[in-house]
């Protein structure tokens, strides 16, 4: 379409230089706030932040709940992309778009209705002391458990959706051929099945766990000052204690692991390629 | 070809450029103020004005830190006329050198403010416009609490919410459970030791007020640490909810009014903080039951003077941490609140 390189680069300018100025300059300014400390260039920041036992179990929090929440999300994930791949061509349209509804409601109005569920007077706890397994309600909310629930219950359709897609492409006579060949489910699953939906468990895998670690409303509201993450952590500094700083230091910290885990990820899934 | 590319692309950026707003022609006045029930001070307090001065007030909204941060960036052509924060914020403007001293000769209404909210700070950089007490909100069905002691008891402690330290009403509240156990600011050690070793039982540190309707609302809390602004939506919930009396008093609060230094709109400012000051707006703002009056002409009905901070009596015996005292230890009660109660 274009006559010359030049060209193509001429109209690819203006967007780059919006983006370099609205967004790439202040990010590098922003960030190497954390390493310009009164003046100096400095990582104390950042040894303040590893010697700091809160933020330390913050981080580990972080991570922790952002590790489960993807494993969890891949086991539901498999299991649902089964069934609806499983469904007739018009039945699965319909099934993907009741998975995708619910990211067109807004994460706050799905935080809060979770709010409602898990409370002392919500559903789950009625439920409980009906069947009897309790007397008096559990305290549900403000715990990790609740910002576990409220974390996969907000991700888990990225997860379907990318491993749906990555079983649609998946030749429909392997599973019965190494049925023939004697492999019982665990082997199919192991052995054939994951090799072949891998990618779409890296994307979906990424994209579970960049939202879960980065996610803001969902702790803030489910878990609160009790159960603070490396977000809310983050958003405290900034409006509380103005220490933009240890907020810069944090903001790195997230990038690192986003990138790190879809570098990871992708490392993984190429190694098997190979192998 | 190539060129006229770039020709569109430079039309483009120029395009861009163009789009910001042109400097405005008649006078205006910039304030910074808590975001909060904008619509009532729209009606009472903005509206009037412009029509009063004929000129146009530019309203910015958000937290006290925010503004603070706002202003140290823009301390050399200040954006904001006006603003209102914390007595502890203003002090730190004040040191930073982001406000000027109020010339109180062009407040008429100075004379008619409460002693308390004349210069709070000492060093005439700041005005009260309104105060607040803090104390606790509970259920009296659940409870009775007659001592701030009792939030802590064994019957209580796993049904309250307790303001996180970063809140303006996490030191008082701390500070009032101190002086129940016998301790007083800036030593906040024993109190917040206190509130670490039931860290698990509170239900929660609440970062907003606001958040705590729904919480009492739902049965999740019985009783929390407020302050009188957030009490109203409380109040209208239909369950048996009480403002506490503890035995050690009520602690609370004051929202200042600052002038930035070396602002262009100094005469207007004070115009508009005269304005707000005044017997009219100030009874206004409290029947809307926003800001309790600082203004002690205002006179209001009982019915509102019972769900505002109301009166010369009960202004002077809230119990205060000055905002010195505050500042200088704030980073330690912090550190203290991280060992003991955060993690």
């Amino acid at each position: 379409m274009f006559q010359n390189r030049a060209e193509g680069f001429a109209l690819a300018l203006p967007a780059a230089i919006f983006a370099a100025v609205i967004f790439i300059v202040p990010v590098i300014i922003l960030l190497s706030g954390g390493m310009h400390v009164n003046g100096h260039w400095t990582l104390s920041a950042y040894t303040d932040f590893f010697a700091s036992s809160l933020d330390r179990l913050v981080l580990w929090r972080t991570l922790k709940l952002g590790i489960l929440v993807t494993l969890v999300a891949a086991i539901i994930g498999y299991a649902s992309a089964f069934a609806i791949v499983s469904l007739s061509p018009s039945s699965r349209g319909r099934m993907i778009g009741i998975v995708v509804l619910p990211l067109m409601i807004s994460p706050v109005a799905r935080t809060y209705a979770w709010l409602v569920i898990l409370g002392r007077t919500g559903i789950v706890n009625q439920a409980l002391m009906t069947v009897g397994l309790t007397d008096e309600p559990i305290r549900l909310l403000f715990s990790q458990t609740a910002v576990f629930v409220g974390l996969l219950q907000l991700f888990l359709p990225l997860m379907v959706i990318s491993l749906v897609s990555a079983l649609e492409n998946m030749p429909n006579d392997v599973v019965p051929a190494a049925r023939v060949l004697g492999a019982n489910w665990l082997q199919i699953f192991f052995k054939v099945i994951l090799p072949l939906t891998r990618e779409g468990l890296v994307i979906g895998g990424t994209l579970v766990f960049v939202g879960s670690v980065t996610a803001y409303i969902t702790p803030a509201i489910l878990g609160g000052s009790k159960v603070l993450t490396l977000v809310t952590l983050l958003y405290q500094r900034v409006t509380i204690a103005n220490d933009l700083v240890s907020a810069s230091v944090i903001a790195l910290i997230l990038i690192v692991m986003s990138f790190g885990t879809n570098i990871l990820l992708r490392k993984i899934a190429t190694a098997r390629n190979r192998a | 070809m190539i060129r006229s590319t770039f020709a569109a692309s430079a039309a483009l950026l120029t395009l861009a450029a163009g789009a910001m707003p042109a400097s405005a022609q008649e006078k205006t006045l910039t304030i910074s103020v808590y975001a909060f029930a904008q619509d009532a001070y729209n009606r009472i307090l903005y509206k009037p004005f412009e029509e009063k001065c004929g000129c146009k007030l530019v309203v910015e909204t958000g937290n006290s830190a925010e503004r603070l941060a706002k202003m140290e960036a823009n301390k050399n052509a200040p954006v904001v006329d006006m603003a209102v924060m914390s007595m502890a914020d203003a002090l730190t403007a004040a040191r930073r050198g982001l406000v000027q001293k109020i010339d109180t000769s062009k407040l008429d209404n100075y004379d008619k403010l409460y002693d308390l909210a004349k210069d709070p700070n000492g060093d005439g950089m700041s005005v009260g416009y309104t105060f607040y007490a803090t104390s606790i909100a509970y259920r009296s069905d659940k409870m009775d609490i007659k001592s701030w002691q009792d939030l802590l008891s064994d019957k209580v402690v796993g049904n309250i919410a307790f303001p996180n330290i970063s809140t303006n009403q996490g030191p008082p509240a701390l500070y009032m459970l101190g002086l129940s156990m016998g301790t007083n600011a800036p030593d906040l050690k024993k109190p917040i030791e206190a509130v670490g070793k039931h860290a698990g039982d509170i239900v929660t540190f609440y970062n907003r007020s606001s958040q705590l309707v729904q919480l009492f609302q739902q049965g999740e809390i019985w009783a929390a640490p407020i302050g009188r602004f957030a009490w109203e939506p409380i109040s209208k919930l239909g369950l048996p909810i009480k403002w506490a009396k503890p035995k050690e008093g009520q602690t609370g609060g004051l929202n200042v009014m600052v002038v930035s230094k070396g602002t262009k709109n100094e005469d207007l400012a004070l115009e508009f903080m005269d304005f707000w000051l005044s017997t009219k707006v100030q009874k206004d703002l409290a029947d809307a039951l926003v800001d309790s009056p600082a203004n002690k002409e205002v006179k209001v009905s009982d019915d509102v003077a019972a769900n505002i901070t109301y009166g010369a009596e009960t202004a002077k015996n809230l119990k205060l941490i000055p905002a010195k005292v505050d500042l200088e230890n704030r980073d330690r009660w912090l550190k203290e609140w991280n060992a003991d109660v955060a993690q």
